[in-house]
């Protein structure tokens, strides 16, 4: 389950956690630092991993309410589309759990250019968790 | 289990951070377009800035500066793939060395990329006169050359992307061109016999000339340390970045070499006021593959230099675009290794990127552009880039003497056992090569020798500068980074597991260690 670091990610982890109770699953939760081409994709963002960080023990305390323990890693990638996709592909994994804002862009709801990517090319089921328009 | 746990202030732990997993995407394809994109950039300024000196064995010079490219480019892959770090042959030589001939190489190679930056920029100011004639004319095609780099610079720092499709898209439309130019080349102008008679030896080229072409030529192949920042980024890459190096080889050395041929056919060698001149650097000095346009018959000419003048632009202002990446990724790599200060390259959450550091090599890259010369630019190529080449395979021989146990994905072939070290015969040849090509520069381009050597002063300035004001040492390696553990205010977890007196570091280690399994 990629995260961003928005409200419905809370809520797309207790998504992810009731539905991984039946099969007992086991859920990775992912954030994807994307590097611009101006550093090396080996550079060390700072406040970004310090982002990360936080996030995921958020995450990790979530899942932990709804008594679920999850594995949690950082990525780092030019784009966080295929980084996310291709650790799908390597881990074998049967669903992808997607929290996605409402966001517009001129007015009209947008996906954003990930989301598409990932429904575009994973090879696994998804789960797009929309947040409330509110 | 309810973690009930809750910090108050005042109180200490350590934690250990996560480590972070790169994702490497680039296949060949990928690596190829980078490359090509940055190399196959350069013989649309290069062409007319050889032949000045080399005249009729321009040809045979592209050629030769070709293999040393090869070489060259066997050198940085057996390089970024064992050691796959920004910085390329900064990073071979700090390895190999220490830190002070390290940032020597590194400076030089940021001279290349600010001036890759200055000649691309100038260079698309001149293709856009086919649409335009005031923009190839002085001042006019200098200020659009900084209005470029300005643009691009704030591209950058925005973080607006050039999407990777249409990069490999414009780069496949590129090689094309050209094939298109060649094909039509050979079929129309390529003229064995006027070639031969281009050449008169001794007089055009004089030995001098020669060797200044030569010493001027490695400008056809401005990117090929692109190389070198791609070994972090391809998937496998000790298969893919030596393939990558001899696709983009096999290019250039066909392309090259027909394109030269087919210009110098078109404008053959002859005297004018007792010089041994072609038209193709009286008139297209700035744009000679404008030239080899203009010289096709009837509708091919006005078709093709159309779609030459377009085809230009788009891909001289993709190496422009490199350049200021290229200068970015350095200054980093510079900055975490305690070479320059690193308050350049620091990198803050709102443009996340160096943004200093492109402001300051972009702004220098503008006031190389202000000379408007083509020539005077290569010249500092060449300096720059002849001490960074020299630096690449002398550090890469050095690591084979010095470790010959590093892990090296990819290792050059064809090696010679000296005192059971396998020394590659490529660095060798490569490195004696550029060794002498640039004492050439320093020797016969006056510029090279003036600025360039000024730039090394300046930066040695800096460096010991910063080095002294901040209590490093000069020569020695500084330690790379802070290990992974912060410090947070946060109370120790009291647990059943804690053992008395342990130290607190190992514990933290372990506990995270049993949460978080490899």
């Amino acid at each position: 389950m990629p995260v961003t670091g928005t409200q419905v990610d809370n809520e797309a982890i207790r998504l992810a956690c009731r539905l991984g109770k039946k099969n007992k699953a086991k859920i990775w939760v992912v954030y994807v630092i994307t590097v611009r081409r101006s550093l090396p994709i080996e550079a060390e963002i700072e406040p970004e991993i310090r982002k990360a960080e936080d996030l995921l023990d958020s995450i990790e305390g979530v899942a932990g309410e709804e008594n679920y323990e999850v594995k949690t890693d950082v990525l780092q990638a030019r784009e966080a589309g295929s980084a996310i996709v291709d650790e799908a592909v390597e881990r074998g994994v049967d669903l992808i759990v997607m929290g996605i804002p409402y966001k517009r862009r001129f007015g009209l709801f947008s996906l954003g250019t990930v989301v598409p990517y990932v429904l575009t090319n994973a090879p696994c089921r998804i789960i797009l968790y929309r947040e409330h328009s509110a | 289990m309810v973690n009930s746990w809750r910090p108050k202030p005042g109180d200490v732990s350590l934690r250990v951070v996560r480590p972070v997993k790169l994702h490497r995407a680039l296949g060949i394809p990928g690596l190829f377009s980078t490359a090509y994109g940055d190399v196959g950039s350069s013989i649309y300024y290069a062409l007319g800035i050889v032949a000045i000196s080399a005249l009729g064995l321009t040809p045979a010079v592209l050629t030769f500066s070709a293999i040393l490219f090869l070489f060259t480019g066997l050198t940085y892959a057996e390089g970024a793939t064992a050691l796959p770090e920004a910085g390329g042959t900064g990073a071979f030589a700090r390895r190999a060395f220490n830190d002070l001939i390290s940032f020597i190489t590194s400076w030089g190679l940021m001279l290349d990329y600010l001036v890759t930056i200055a000649i691309s920029a100038f260079s698309v100011a001149n293709y856009l006169g086919h649409f335009f004639p005031v923009c190839s004319t002085w001042p006019t095609n200098s200020l659009v050359g900084i209005g470029i780099v300005a643009f691009l610079a704030g591209v950058n720092i925005l973080g607006i992307r050039l999407s990777s499709r249409l990069n490999m898209t414009l780069v496949i439309l590129d090689i094309l061109t050209q094939l298109t130019v060649v094909v039509f080349g050979v079929l129309l102008i390529i003229n064995i016999p006027t070639l031969i008679h281009n050449v008169h030896w001794g007089t055009a080229p004089t030995l001098n000339q020669l060797l200044f072409g030569i010493s001027i030529s490695m400008v056809a192949y401005t990117g090929i340390e692109t190389v070198a920042n791609l070994g972090s980024e391809a998937r496998h890459p000790s298969k893919q970045i030596p393939r990558t190096v001899l696709l983009v080889f096999a290019t250039v050395i066909v392309l090259y070499s027909l394109l030269s041929m087919t210009a110098l056919s078109a404008y053959p060698v002859h005297q004018f006021d007792n010089h041994w001149v072609s038209d193709l650097t009286e008139r297209f000095l700035q744009d000679p593959i404008m030239g080899i346009a203009y010289a096709m018959p009837g509708a091919v000419k006005e078709i093709l230099s159309f779609w030459v003048a377009i085809l230009a632009v788009t891909i001289l202002t993709i190496a422009t675009n490199a350049g200021i990446i290229g200068s970015s990724r350095l200054a980093y790599f510079m900055g975490k290794r305690q070479q320059l200060p690193t308050g350049i390259s620091s990198v803050q959450l709102r443009f996340r990127v160096p943004w200093r550091a492109i402001v300051i090599f972009s702004s220098l890259a503008c006031l190389m552009i202000i000379l408007g010369n083509v020539s005077i630019l290569a010249d500092l190529y060449a300096f720059g880039a002849m001490l960074a080449y020299t630096m690449a395979h002398v550090s890469i021989i050095a690591l084979r003497v010095k470790e010959p146990n590093l892990k090296r994905p990819f290792k050059i072939p064809l090696n010679i056992r000296i005192r059971r070290k396998d020394i590659p015969i490529t660095a060798v040849i490569g490195g004696l090569a550029t060794a002498m090509t640039w004492l050439i520069v320093v020797y016969t381009h006056e510029y090279g020798r003036v600025v360039g050597f000024a730039w090394i002063l300046i930066g040695l300035l800096i460096y010991i500068l910063f080095r002294r004001l901040t209590h490093r040492p000069l020569v020695a390696k500084v330690p790379e980074g802070q290990p992974k553990l912060e410090r947070i205010l946060y109370p120790t977890q009291p647990t059943s597991q804690k053992p008395e007196g342990k130290d607190i570091v190992d514990f933290t280690r372990e506990d995270y260690n049993t949460k978080h399994p490899p």
